[in-house]
C-alpha cells in the first residue's frame, strides 16, 4: 500500500506494471553474482535494479551503469569486462536469484523490481583473479561468490565503492603439468580403447 | 628556550584536551525493547532526542505493536509508541515559535507531517503542496508484447496532461509528447521524500533523496516558497539522503548527504553552493550536531564525528568490510560494530545514538568522555 500510494500508475486496463518506484534502497548496489566454475571459467552477472534504486531511474541509467561496472585487476591495469568476453543481457524480476540472501530488500518494503543482469564468462587465465572499482564510480558494487563445485558453502559477499579493490579470489585453476597429464591419460586410455575395439573388430570378421 | 617549552608544552595539552573532547565509549545494549520483544523492529528510519532527553525512533515494523514512533527514557527503557505513520524515513525534534514538535518525511505518503510530542498532527504539507515541476515527472515505459519483463523506454518528463486515452509530457526541451495508453504502457516517478528540518527562521526544508535529489523550502506554515537541488548542476545531486540545518554557523547553512557521491556538502540557505565538506565517505545518511560537532552515519559501515572546520576527529564503530544491508541478523551483530547506520542523534549531553537500517532493529550508544 505504501509503495501504491506513492507512484503514479497510467497504465490502461490489464497493462502490466512497470519499473516501480523504491521506497528504500534494497538494491542501492549492482549485484555482482561471481560463479566459479571448473577449469578456471569464470561466470560474472551484474544486475541494475531500475525499479528500486535511488541512483538508476530508468532502463537507459541501467545500461549505461552495465556498460563497465568493475574492471579486473590484471598486474597493473584494469581490464573492462567487455575485452574478456561479449555480454549477454537479460531482463527479469528474479531478484533473490541475483543477489545474496541477507541483502534482500526487507518485506516491509516489498518492492516491485525491474532488473537487468549483463553475464560475462571467460577463462582465467591466472589462478587467482582481483577485481576493482575505478575512482569515480556512482555505483557500488556488491560482489559475491558462489561456488558451483561446492554449493553447500554459504556465498561471500564484499561490497566495493569507488577506488576499492576485492580480495583475491582463486579459481579451480588446473596447473599445466596436471593439464598435460589428464592430456595424456586421456590420449592413452583413447588409444588402448581403439587398439581394444580395433582388435575385436578384426576378430569378429575373422570368426564370420 | 623556556619559553618555546612552555609554549610547545600548552600546544601539546589544547591538543589532548581537544581529542579528549571527542572520545567516546560503546554502551553495549542500551536500548531495551518493548516488553515480549527481542528487538525494536524493523528499521529504516531516524532517531532523535527531545529538550527532556527521550529518545524517539522511527519503526517500519509490520507488527503493529512496534510500528510507528517508538519512545525511550534517558535510560534506554521503552515507554510507549506514538500512532505516528510507520514510514517517518526521516524526522527532526525542533523547537519553533509554539513549541517543541516533530517534523517528519513520511516516505509512504509523500508528505510532510508537524506533530507534537504525543504524536497529534498539528501541520501537513501534502504532495499536492509540491510544485508540479518535480512532482509530476515520470518516465514512461511499455512492456514488450513477447516478453513482459522486458521494458522499452519511451520519455520521461513532466506530465501535463492525462486523459483515459493518452498521457501528455512536457519533455526537457520543452516540447510535448503526447502517449496512448495502450496495454503495457506505464509510467513511474513522483516524490519519495526522505528527510526534512527546520532553519532558524521556521522555513521547513525537505529532500526528495529517494527521488531525483531536489530540496524544497515550504514555509513554517507550510507553504512553498523554492526549490533547488536535482540531479543538474550546480549541485548535481545523487540520491541526497538527509538534509540538515546546521546551525553551527551564523547563518546557518543546509547541510546535504550526497549519499550517491559519497559526499556532504553545505549550501547557504537559499542552495547556493558554498562546498564540499568530504568526499570518498561511505554513503553518508544523517548527521546530528552538538556544539562545534557534527556526527554522522554512513550507511557503508562506519560512524564519524566532525569538527566545524569539516575535520573528522573520531570514527566509531567502523565496520572491517563494507556494509549496506537490512539483513544481519542478531546472532551477527558485533558488540560495538555498526552493520548499516541509517539515521543519528546527539543527545543533549554530546552522547551518540545511531540507529541502522536493519529488518529486527538496532540501536547503539557511544558516550561522550569527559
Amino acid at each position: 500500500m505504501r509503495i501504491a500510494r506513492s507512484i503514479l500508475i497510467l497504465a490502461a486496463g490489464g497493462a502490466v506494471l512497470a519499473p516501480l518506484c523504491a521506497l528504500a534502497h534494497g538494491a542501492e548496489f549492482l549485484s555482482t553474482k561471481l560463479t566459479l566454475l571448473p577449469d578456471a571459467e569464470v561466470l560474472l552477472e551484474i544486475t541494475a535494479d531500475y525499479g528500486g534504486n535511488p541512483l538508476i531511474a530508468d532502463e537507459s541509467t541501467a545500461r549505461e551503469a552495465l556498460s563497465d561496472p568493475v574492471r579486473l585487476k590484471r598486474h597493473e591495469t584494469l581490464v573492462p569486462l567487455a575485452e574478456l568476453a561479449a555480454v549477454n543481457i537479460t531482463q527479469h524480476d528474479n531478484w533473490a536469484e541475483f543477489a545474496p540472501a541477507s541483502y534482500l530488500p526487507s518485506d516491509t518494503e516489498a518492492q516491485p523490481h525491474a532488473l537487468i543482469t549483463a553475464a560475462w564468462r571467460w577463462r582465467s587465465e591466472t589462478p587467482e583473479i582481483v577485481f576493482e572499482m575505478p575512482k569515480g564510480k556512482l555505483h557500488d558494487v556488491l560482489l559475491w561468490t558462489r561456488d558451483q563445485t561446492n554449493l553447500d558453502v554459504s556465498p561471500k559477499w564484499m561490497l566495493l565503492l569507488a577506488g576499492d579493490r576485492s580480495k583475491a579470489i582463486p579459481v579451480h585453476w588446473t596447473p599445466w603439468w596436471q593439464r598435460w597429464q589428464t592430456l595424456m591419460v586421456s590420449s592413452v586410455l583413447i588409444l588402448t580403447l581403439c587398439y581394444y575395439v580395433s582388435q575385436n573388430f578384426t576378430l569378429r570378421h575373422r570368426t564370420l | 628556550m623556556s619559553n618555546r617549552i612552555l609554549s610547545l608544552l600548552s600546544v601539546m595539552a589544547i591538543a589532548s584536551s581537544a581529542a579528549a573532547e571527542v572520545a567516546y565509549e560503546f554502551v553495549p545494549n542500551f536500548i531495551q525493547p518493548p516488553a515480549g520483544k527481542e528487538t525494536i523492529g524493523d528499521g529504516h528510519g531516524e532517531i532523535a532526542v527531545d529538550s527532556a532527553g527521550n529518545i524517539y525512533v522511527s519503526v517500519q515494523d509490520k507488527d503493529p505493536a512496534l510500528a510507528g514512533l517508538q519512545v525511550y527514557g534517558k535510560d534506554g527503557k521503552f515507554i510507549k509508541t506514538l500512532p505516528l505513520p510507520a514510514s517517518l524515513h526521516g524526522f527532526v525534534i525542533r523547537k519553533y515559535g509554539d513549541g517543541e514538535h516533530i517534523y517528519a518525511a513520511v516516505l509512504g505518503e509523500q508528505k510532510v507531517i508537524k506533530a507534537n510530542l504525543d504524536g497529534s498532527i498539528v501541520m501537513e504539507i501534502p504532495t499536492s503542496a509540491f510544485p508540479a515541476e518535480q512532482r509530476d515527472y515520470v518516465s514512461v515505459s511499455k512492456s514488450d508484447e513477447t516478453d513482459p519483463k522486458k521494458k522499452i523506454a519511451i520519455a520521461s518528463g513532466v506530465r501535463i496532461a492525462d486523459s483515459k486515452e493518452e498521457l501528455t509530457l512536457k519533455l526537457a526541451d520543452g516540447s510535448e509528447k503526447k502517449i496512448k495508453k495502450e496495454k503495457g504502457v506505464a509510467a513511474a516517478g513522483g516524490l519519495k521524500l526522505t528527510n526534512c528540518d527546520v532553519a532558524p527562521n521556521g522555513d521547513i526544508y525537505v529532500v526528495d533523496g529517494y527521488g531525483r535529489s531536489f530540496i524544497f523550502v515550504f514555509s513554517s506554515e507550510g507553504k512553498f516558497k523554492q526549490v533547488f537541488g536535482g540531479p543538474d548542476k550546480p549541485l548535481a545531486l545523487a540520491n541526497a539522503h538527509k538534509i540538515f540545518i546546521d546551525r553551527r554557523f551564523e547563518p546557518a547553512r543546509v547541510m546535504i548527504c550526497d549519499r550517491g557521491h559519497k559526499r556532504m556538502l553545505h549550501t547557504q540557505l537559499d542552495g547556493t553552493f558554498i562546498g564540499e565538506i568530504a568526499t570518498e565517505m561511505r554513503n553518508p545518511s544523517s548527521a546530528s550536531f552538538h556544539g562545534n560537532l557534527m556526527c554522522v552515519a554512513e550507511i557503508a559501515g562506519n560512524v564519524s564525528v566532525w569538527d566545524k572546520d569539516n575535520k573528522r576527529v573520531a570514527d566509531l564503530g567502523t565496520s572491517p568490510q563494507m556494509t549496506n544491508t537490512p539483513g544481519i541478523a542478531p546472532k551477527d551483530w558485533q558488540q560495538g560494530i555498526v552493520t548499516s547506520p541509517h539515521g543519528i542523534t546527539f543527545d543533549n549531553d554530546g552522547n551518540i545514538l545511531e540507529t541502522e537500517w536493519n529488518k529486527w532493529g538496532r540501536v547503539l550508544r557511544w558516550n561522550v568522555k569527559k
